[in-house]
């Protein structure tokens, strides 16, 4: 049945404080709503700014931090309810990869102690032999293998090599999705295209779900199936990666790709002038959009209303502009 | 005069160093984050810096701003300065004081990567500025700083309420203008750049790069311009060197080295880059940059090399000179010359 097959993220709200002793509020996130169905194996992009709310989105999907308002729904359950082999289940459902693959593991802990503790407490697996075959399986995905990894630290590994063996690590529990922060924004650019090719192929050859958190829109746009443009904690923009690219449609997402910088000196002359953006806090604060105070089309409603989401050209936009509102 | 000769404003030479750390007290152990440098800078030109996190390029900036202090040491190789008033300065030569008194934020200022950890956090805005003023010696009115602040933080696209305030009160990409303000306060003829844009987001990027090419455009200044990222050197500079564990493998006009890079190692960096609107599929390098304690013999950058002959293992490549500011560190073009 397909109704109950997909990961949806309904109307979640999340609550940071601020100021003296951090009593005041301000929405992290702002009533987001995501949809993915898991039939269909693809990489979905979040995509923003630092502070854009993207990393808390991400953190609320794991299910380490719990929403004020709103949940969010794997396969019709309840994520931050579920107990016991319930929330097992899911953790061998979703696994995650992070940005600095050199914080994600103990300096003094052996690489290979974390395979075969992931093999025996969460995939349950009490026979060495298999789980060593299954390690074995899992790092020659990612061009490794268990002869190359076993005894040895993390300091004995370069970026990119660790970036590889999170990821394997993380593949050891057969996940659906794998949700990726930031993998590759540590790593330089020449490593940077292997992990990026690996994370095609889970698509392609394991048929799996990527959530990619990024800000770097040129490696969202070489990977990335759907896109997501998140603003200060809302989501301003979902749709296929090359229609958004082509045609973008909130006017956030528009100066966003106008001001990526292309690794090539002939076009240099063509880039227009942008304008310096406020204060970060202030624009948290806005009630309605809050792209409005540095959006060239900004009416009245968009300070005060927060405006629906509608569907223009296939993609679906969070924008004042697109509607006809009577004030 | 007539017609005016490129002139080289700063010159580096044969300049070696690195870190030296002693383990446990005893044991040496030597960084050699550069090798054998040289390099020139010409006047009214942006000169880029490129490299992988680790090839030394930030230990080759701070030895050209002569904050030269241990555990960096300097072995052998000079660096010369053409200052303001004509006089050339050798800048290894001169102790820290009289570095900080004449030369730092007069003739060469630095814009570093985190603004954060440079500005006092107990000072507001305007009182590190008056600072400055005091620390060189310049006696000038309160109030025309003011209007001058004011003025320079408006070209800057800051508010002018940022003046009054804090540093934590501002966000990233503000603390990183206020600080560019900073360093170009006195006109210094030579800015050196490290990563000024690494920390800040997108729009911000573009944004502070824009400035600081406009101001260098009307003042007429060189900027050293260090940064990994590639399309930061697309956009700003004139030449690019490409430096690569500790070496300068390639220096070239932007143009050549983007459209037709020669050394093997600028070769695989030009081709992983992804660009907007491309899904072909790309080719990284493997493996990793090498321990500059123990740095391969030969060519640094052999392990690595798709084209690597038996000469690349045991001897160092020469410096080949091909063109007009052309030049590439490589054995494959020794015939060529």
């Amino acid at each position: 049945m397909s109704v109950n097959n997909n990961l949806k993220v309904e109307d979640v709200t999340k609550l940071y404080g601020y100021g003296l002793l951090g009593l005041k509020k301000f929405k992290a996130l702002d009533n987001i709503t995501l949809n993915i169905d898991l039939e269909k194996p693809k990489i979905v992009v979040l995509a923003g700014e630092t502070g854009s709310g993207k990393t808390t989105l991400l953190r609320i999907i794991m299910g380490v931090i719990k929403p004020e308002i709103g949940r969010v729904l794997y396969k019709g359950y309840d994520i931050h309810r579920l107990k016991g082999s319930m929330a097992k289940w899911y953790r061998r459902e979703v696994q995650p990869i992070f940005q600095d693959p050199y914080e994600a593991f103990n300096p003094l802990r052996r690489i290979d102690s974390y395979f075969y503790d992931t093999a025996k407490n969460i995939c349950e697996i009490r026979d060495r032999n298999e789980s060593e075959y299954r390690i074995d399986e899992t790092l020659k995905f990612v061009g490794l293998s268990l002869d190359r990894i076993s005894g040895k630290y993390p300091h004995e590994f370069s970026g990119g090599e660790l970036q590889r063996i999170s990821i394997a690590r993380a593949l050891l529990t057969n996940p659906k999705i794998l949700l990726a922060d930031e993998p590759v924004s540590m790593l330089d650019a020449t490593l940077r295209v292997g992990i990026l090719n690996i994370l095609k192929n889970l698509k392609e050859k394991l048929n799996m779900i990527v959530i990619y958190v990024t800000h770097d829109l040129s490696t969202a746009y070489y990977i990335g199936d759907d896109i997501s443009i998140m603003y200060r904690g809302t989501l301003v923009e979902y749709g296929p990666t090359s229609k958004v690219y082509q045609e973008p449609k909130h006017p956030y997402t528009y100066a966003l790709l106008e001001s990526i910088l292309e690794p090539d000196p002939a076009i240099r002359e063509r880039y227009p002038s942008i304008k310096p953006s406020a204060l970060e806090l202030k624009e948290f604060l806005i009630a309605g959009c809050r792209y409005a105070n540095r959006c060239p089309y900004a009416r009245d409603i968009c300070w005060h209303k927060l405006p629906p989401f509608i569907e223009v050209d296939g993609i679906n936009v969070r924008c004042w502009k697109y509607l006809n509102y009577k004030e | 005069m007539g017609i005016e000769m490129i002139r080289d404003i700063l010159t580096v030479n044969n300049l070696d160093g690195g870190y030296e750390v002693f383990i446990g007290g005893k044991r040496r152990v030597f960084v050699h984050a550069v090798d054998n440098v040289s390099l020139t800078l010409h006047d009214n030109e942006v000169l880029g810096i490129a490299g992988e996190s680790g090839c030394g390029k930030s230990t080759l900036a701070k030895m050209i701003y002569g904050a030269i202090i241990p555990p960096l040491i300097v072995r052998s190789g000079n660096i010369s300065l053409s200052t303001k008033n004509g006089d050339i300065v050798e800048l290894n030569k001169l102790n820290i004081d009289e570095i900080r008194k004449k030369i730092w934020w007069l003739e060469i200022s630095y814009i570093p990567q985190n603004s954060m950890n440079v500005l006092n956090p107990l000072k507001r805005i305007k009182d590190q500025f008056i600072n400055i003023f005091k620390y060189h010696g310049i006696e000038i009115d309160r109030n025309e700083i003011m209007k001058y602040l004011k003025d320079t933080l408006s070209i800057l696209g800051l508010p002018p309420e940022v003046i009054n305030a804090y540093p934590h009160q501002l966000s990233g990409g503000m603390r990183q203008r206020v600080v560019i303000a900073l360093s170009l306060l006195f006109n210094p003829r030579t800015v050196l750049a490290d990563e000024p844009t690494t920390a800040v987001d997108v729009v911000t990027q573009r944004i502070i790069l824009s400035l600081i090419k406009e101001w260098r455009e009307n003042n007429k200044s060189s900027l050293i311009l260090i940064s990994h990222d590639m399309s930061v050197h697309a956009y700003m500079d004139d030449r690019v060197a490409i430096m690569y564990a500790g070496n300068i493998v390639e220096v070239g006009n932007t143009f050549d080295i983007f459209k037709e890079p020669l050394h093997p190692y600028t070769r695989a960096l030009i081709e992983s880059l992804i660009r907007k609107g491309d899904k072909s599929l790309r080719k990284g390098l493997t493996g990793q940059p090498p321990d500059l304690v123990n740095p391969p013999p030969g060519c640094r950058f052999h392990p690595r090399c798709p084209y690597a002959m038996d000469i690349c293992r045991s001897k160092e490549p020469p410096s080949i000179s091909l063109d007009k500011d052309r030049y590439v560190r490589c054995w494959l073009y020794t015939n060529i010359r």
